[in-house]
């Protein structure tokens, strides 16, 4: 039981982190970026570099925020932004840019699956059962990056300018607010945050070329659900991570890996603000 | 300056004739000694989920053709390789197989595929009628007029390990973990009814989608039901490393057997696979002189770029050579002739001796291995001749 | 205006074109290579099934990468009958019906899912992205029984040699394409770009949207499933990633590339990208894949029209004089006078009728307490400074879905919960604020497609006549419209494409107009133009209109009557003069709240 419940409130933590990104740049850009899986994977080979260089792994995360800002001013000024019009032909040009993606990595690295000692090994003892370390850190880990972006976006003059755009571009940008700028910086902080959360997966799972691909439909069902809110995605990781946990135990994980996304595609039809206020 | 141009341009045009006649002579001579050589088709994953693999798999053909030729080839004809993609799945298979057969007109297909790629690729075969030697292992009982099979399947791979277990470490409780896939389920079915016939019990039987990597639900299921030993079947590359992490990590200590791991996939895993148990056809550490003769000549051949031969590159290159030994034997390549003989040739290869002669099936000698803390594979006990079992009964 | 009688035979250029191509497949099924005509084989069953995406997403703006799915279901039906039943003729026909059967099922569960009144495109893109998801793993799940990953095969099919299946699989694309370019072309074809151009507009026309998109995807699943049929049949064997969403992904891609909203480009991008796969990848695979991510990005970025156009156009370079396809000429023409109208005259019922009409956004009350009605032939004007809730309250009438309380009449009967496409059926029209016409069609084309409702299009051919009610015709005329009736929309300047929009609406023939500030951006003559045209539509036509305005001279000059909103309440209702002439309106434009401009009033 207790296992069950430190399962659920793991794997909603986990979905939560690989989420914000995308949370991040729908909310502010209304469009889907489905390069997020490619950037999850850049963070996991920045996790391979920073160990095959010898560094502990905690160097990977500063290396994974850097290499995924990076990446995203080049994918937001030459892909994204000639797009802004045009929202499902922006879902596409990321897509084909997550194959591109792919395709380099696997040119540079080989194909192989790589492995990344993890920082934390063994379990610890919770109340009588064994529990994966890290994986209880990552809770942690989800907690500290939802209270870092909720203080940028609501202590900050950018986090300001931010919620505005969300909320009326138009009026945002009639009030003298740059929204070029604003999406600019957004989308080079959702793609930070991708990479972050690839790097912070490493130890659990393992790196290769397409290893952020199946995380793209959880990760954007979950934002469809939540709107733009981080409350609401923590909500939804929640909720729709502890389905799918209860759905892979109890039923068979066939079925709960397609729980999100089932799940989520019925409750946007029957209310399709999601948990968002009406 | 067009007069100059022309004068040149004579001159020019005669001496190009000249060259071009020369160089015509020379080539159709040496064409003329050539005579058609003997092209080997190798549909190989290339890119798709076998990518890893392909090259060691195609490093062993290299190896084995350019040995042969060295010797004056099959009946006095150089042999060629043809090298294409499948894609590791159907729709890449039915392209290469399709542009081996009917454009590039080779005399045999001889390679590994995944089960998707082998099936999608068999009516090809069929409507080609080209002799096919599948050199990878897999979950038994394809049969198919033209196809042999020269790696082993789930009855021969099974035995090493549960047996063990059940006598060295005393298991009478299995929990089975695999990949839902055809070859995942089909290794468990299979190690599932040879635990219950021998008096063992299984108290768990779980298995993830093909692409999942997040094993947690089925950890917490195996730490609830308490087992003696656990034994996963999960798909190559990335499912394999996930689970095994995920396993050290949740702090798993229980004899495991792992069906699909193979020794570099396991050196790459680093600490977390010491202790897993491997059953199969081919380590490296066999000790034959065989195997050292080929260890050598690869390493020689490849140097610095060698992958290491392991248990899906080593059947292809005794496959080559079994496909010598049977054009060999009939005198000619014609597909009818060859076939049928293909089960009566040999050949001492590093695995062993190797005949295809139980229902297009191989017995093959298996070794039961452990994961050492450096990565490398100790083998514990050897068991020669493995029958493959009731593989194909309507294909005496 | 002549009147000319007659259909243009626009459907002998595809019949021939698809005649010939018959021909040039039936020569070069004997003529090439077997391993090309076996690649070719694959690839005709992928270009049809790319025409389908095309239709889907090219002309009706779908984003699906679902198709697959389809393709998969008509595949494993015969995959599945085949390996566990056997074959045989009937079995054969069976399995069809069933693979038909089935795709058509799971085609009404993702309409009814991502087809609906307020659906958001990307949500639907989303469930078709699901669809081949759930199915795949579904296949995987079926153990021995669908073969799991490993696919079925070596199972007995239709015993036809290879030329055949080239010839069939060939005819096969050429009726899809065929049948394509015949419903692409004709009237009711058009329908398609206007909905991808303007879906909102035409709900408005009372256009059932959901439903159209539904069947159109219902169709493309049937075609998909054949396909898909046809495929299992020839390559006796079926795996999973002929239903997945990777393979879904590629038609997207192929389509792009070869260049969507065309229905040579999609077969030809499939042609070529399949056939030259086969051939190159063998020796490239990585950078291969990685070539045609790039051209994808660059093409959706920078060619979202595909590499189709620049080959026209080089071709069009290359062979001069080639005979463009004249334009169908269409003539305007009066439509039959409606039983409605004598009616009209004599109904004591409002032509609108509002009931403490509200809506609010969470907490924030922008129409409260709304009540009044209006008769055929006032010309309502709304007034109020910004924020007032006039353009609230417009859509309120038009749009059943949109108040949060209260009731609407209109003629007599309440709207409830209707969407616009049905409140279009009770008689009101809406003409939106911006001019919204559908910028790829022509005049003419976007008024027949206003026509939709009371004149279904033709669904194989182009109509050379319009029937339009006088008033439309009224509005054409004055506007000089009638004369360009093939120019495109996008070249029309903002004063013309005011009135086509206008005249759009009048070929409803409403009883109600909601007209949204229809003199924004107006030159002066062009707003005394149009402001006769209302004063003709309700006295001449009696007509109800109701106009929101901010430009009060316009107002008082053609008003019958004024309601004043202010904080979404309606603060005064009378006639022009008196409203005019009101020191309570005055002080509201000024900006003080109308409790405190009440008691100024001294209680008018």
């Amino acid at each position: 039981m207790l296992n069950l419940g430190l399962d659920v409130v793991t794997t909603a933590a986990i979905l939560f982190i690989v989420s914000t990104g995308l949370l991040l740049v729908f909310g502010v850009m209304k469009i889907i970026n489905f390069s997020h899986g490619a950037f999850l994977t850049t963070g996991g080979y920045a996790s391979v570099i920073v160990t095959q260089a010898g560094l502990s792994w905690w160097w990977g995360i500063p290396c994974a925020l850097a290499i995924g800002f990076v990446l995203g001013m080049a994918v937001e000024r030459f892909i994204v932004r000639p797009l802004y019009a045009r929202p499902l032909d922006a879902i596409l040009a990321t897509w084909g840019l997550g194959i591109i993606v792919g395709q380099i990595i696997t040119l540079v690295f080989g194909r192989g699956v790589q492995m990344v000692e993890s920082p934390v090994t063994g379990a610890l003892a919770v109340h009588g059962a064994q529990y994966s370390a890290y994986r209880l850190i990552l809770v942690g880990v989800a907690l500290v990056i939802a209270l870092a972006l909720g203080w940028l976006l609501n202590g900050t003059r950018l986090g300001l300018q931010t919620r505005a755009v969300i909320m009326n571009e138009a009026l945002a940008r009639g009030l003298g607010i740059s929204s070029t700028r604003v999406r600019f910086m957004t989308f080079c902080t959702g793609a930070a945050l991708a990479s972050l959360a690839g790097c912070l997966i490493t130890p659990l799972a393992s790196v290769d070329p397409n290893m952020g691909v199946p995380w793209i439909v959880g990760a954007f069902m979950l934002v469809l659900v939540a709107g733009s809110s981080l409350v609401n995605l923590a909500v939804a990781s929640a909720v729709l991570g502890g389905a799918q946990v209860l759905v892979s135990t109890f039923i068979n994980p066939v079925l709960g890996g397609l729980t999100i996304a089932v799940l989520a595609a019925l409750l946007l039809r029957i209310r399709p603000e999601g948990f968002a206020r009406g | 300056m067009k007069q100059a141009l022309f004068a040149t341009g004579a001159r020019g045009w005669r001496g190009a004739t000249i060259t071009a006649a020369l160089l015509a002579a020379a080539f159709t001579s040496i064409g003329a000694q050539a005579a058609d050589p003997i092209k080997i088709g190798v549909p190989v994953g290339l890119s798709g989920a076998n990518s890893v693999v392909a090259p060691s798999v195609v490093q062993s053909a290299q190896l084995a053709v350019e040995e042969i030729n060295a010797k004056g080839g099959i009946l006095g004809r150089q042999v060629a390789l043809e090298v294409a993609d499948d894609g590791s799945g159907a729709a890449g298979a039915q392209k290469a197989f399709d542009s081996l057969i009917f454009d590039k007109k080779v005399n045999a297909l001889i390679s590994m595929e995944t089960s998707a790629a082998r099936n999608a690729g068999l009516p090809i075969v069929t409507r080609g009628k080209t002799p096919f030697i599948y050199t990878s292992f897999y979950e038994g009982r394809s049969c198919n007029r033209y196809m042999y099979v020269d790696a082993w399947v789930p009855d021969q791979q099974v035995a090493p390990i549960v047996d063990y277990f059940m006598k060295q470490k005393n298991a009478k409780t299995f929990f089975l973990i695999g990949s839902d896939y055809a070859f995942g389920r089909g290794m468990l079915d299979f190690t599932k009814s040879y635990i219950e016939k021998h008096g063992g019990k299984v108290v768990g039987n779980e298995y993830l989608p093909m692409d999942g990597s997040d094993w947690t639900p089925i950890i917490s299921k195996l730490q609830a039901a308490k087992p003696d030993a656990v034994i996963t079947s999960t798909a190559g590359g990335a499912p394999n490393v996930t689970l095994t992490k995920q396993l050290r990590a949740a702090g798993v200590k229980l004899p495991y057997g792992n069906l699909a791991v193979d020794e570099g996939t396991a050196k790459s895993m680093g600490a977390d696979a010491e202790g897993i148990y491997i059953s199969g056809s081919y380590v490296t550490n066999i000790d034959t002189p065989a195997n050292k003769q080929f260890l050598a000549a690869m390493q020689k051949r490849f140097g610095a770029d060698l992958k290491t031969p392991n248990d899906l590159s080593v059947p292809q290159y005794e496959a080559i050579y079994l496909y010598k030994a049977a054009v060999e034997k009939a005198g000619t390549t014609d597909p009818a002739k060859v076939i049928p003989l293909l089960a009566q040739v040999s050949f001492d290869g590093p695995r062993g001796t190797i005949k295809m002669d139980k229902q297009r099936h191989t017995p093959l000698t298996m070794y039961l291995g452990q994961v050492q803390a450096d990565g490398s594979v100790k083998v514990i006990e050897s068991f020669k001749n493995v029958d493959p079992g009731e593989q194909c009964p309507s294909l005496k | 205006m002549t009147l000319k009688n007659g259909v243009a035979p626009a459907w002998r250029t595809p019949v021939v074109i698809g005649v010939a191509a018959l021909a040039v497949l039936a020569l070069g099924s004997v003529v090439l290579p077997t391993f090309l005509v076996n690649n070719l084989i694959r690839a005709f069953l992928y270009a049809a099934l790319a025409l389908t995406v095309d239709l889907l997403w090219g002309y009706t703006g779908i984003l699906t990468f679902g198709q697959s799915a389809f393709f998969g279901i008509g595949a494993y039906a015969a995959g599945l009958v085949f390996t566990h039943a056997g074959f045989s003729l009937p079995l054969a026909a069976g399995a069809l019906a069933a693979g038909l059967v089935c795709a058509w099922l799971v085609s009404r569960a993702i309409g009814w899912l991502a087809f609906y009144h307020g659906a958001s495109p990307l949500y639907a893109s989303v469930v078709t992205l699901v669809l081949p998801i759930v199915l795949v793993q579904g296949i995987y799940s079926g153990g021995e029984f669908t073969g799991s990953s490993s696919g079925l095969s070596g199972f007995d099919s239709f015993d036809v040699p290879l030329e055949a299946w080239f010839f069939i699989a060939g005819a096969f694309l050429t009726v899809v394409a065929v049948i394509a370019w015949l419903f692409v072309r004709s009237d009711a074809g058009r329908l398609l770009v206007a909905i991808r151009e303007n879906e909102s507009r035409c709900e408005y026309l009372g256009i059932d949207v959901s439903r159209y998109k539904a069947r159109l995807m219902d169709v493309c699943a049937l075609v998909a499933a054949a396909a898909g049929f046809l495929f299992a049949c020839v390559q006796m064997v079926v795996a999973p990633e002929y239903a997945g969403f990777v393979f879904g992904t590629e038609l997207v891609i192929w389509v792009a590339l070869g260049g969507r909203g065309s229905l040579l480009g999609p077969i030809v991008g499939a042609l070529l990208i399949d056939v030259g796969s086969a051939y190159l990848s063998g020796n490239l695979p990585y950078i291969w894949t990685l070539l045609v991510g790039i051209a994808f990005v660059v093409v959706i970025v920078a060619m979202p029209r595909g590499l189709a156009p620049l080959a026209a156009n080089a071709l069009r370079r290359a062979v001069p004089r080639k005979r463009r396809i004249a334009p169908v000429a269409v003539s305007f023409v009066a439509a039959p006078a409606r039983e409605r109208e004598r009616d009209d005259a004599q109904s004591p019922q409002a032509a609108l009728s509002l009931r403490d009409v509200q809506k609010h956004f969470g907490s924030l009350k922008v129409l409260d307490g709304i009540s009044f009605d209006a008769h055929a032939g006032e010309l309502l004007s709304l007034i109020g400074p910004n924020g007032a809730g006039k353009s609230t309250l417009m859509r309120c009438i038009a749009d059943g879905a949109q108040r949060s309380g209260g009731t609407v009449e209109i003629g007599g009967a309440e709207i409830r919960k209707l969407a616009p496409y049905d409140c279009v059926a009770l008689g009101v029209g809406r003409k939106f604020q911006t001019a919204t016409v559908f910028e790829s069609l022509s005049v003419a084309e976007a008024l027949r497609i206003a026509r939709y409702r009371l004149a279904p299009p033709a669904k194989w051919q182009r109509d050379t006549t319009l029937e339009l009610p006088q008033p439309a015709l009224d509005v054409l005329r004055l506007t000089g419209l009638d004369k360009i009736p093939e120019r495109e929309c996008r070249y029309l300047s903002h004063g013309q494409k005011q009135a086509l929009e206008l005249a759009m609406v009048l070929a409803l023939e409403p009883r109600t107009i909601l007209l949204d500030e229809p003199t924004a951006g107006l030159t002066k003559q062009e707003r005394t133009q149009i402001g006769a045209i209302f004063v003709a539509l309700a006295t001449r036509y009696r007509m109800c209109l109701l106009l929101v305005e901010h430009d009060l001279d316009f107002v008082r000059e053609i008003s019958s009557r004024i309601i004043v909103l202010h904080q979404g309440r309606i603060v005064m209702d009378g006639g022009v003069d008196e409203v005019v002439n009101s020191e309570l309106v005055r002080a509201v434009y000024a900006g003080e709240s109308h409790s405190d401009a009440a008691s100024t009033e001294g209680g008018a």
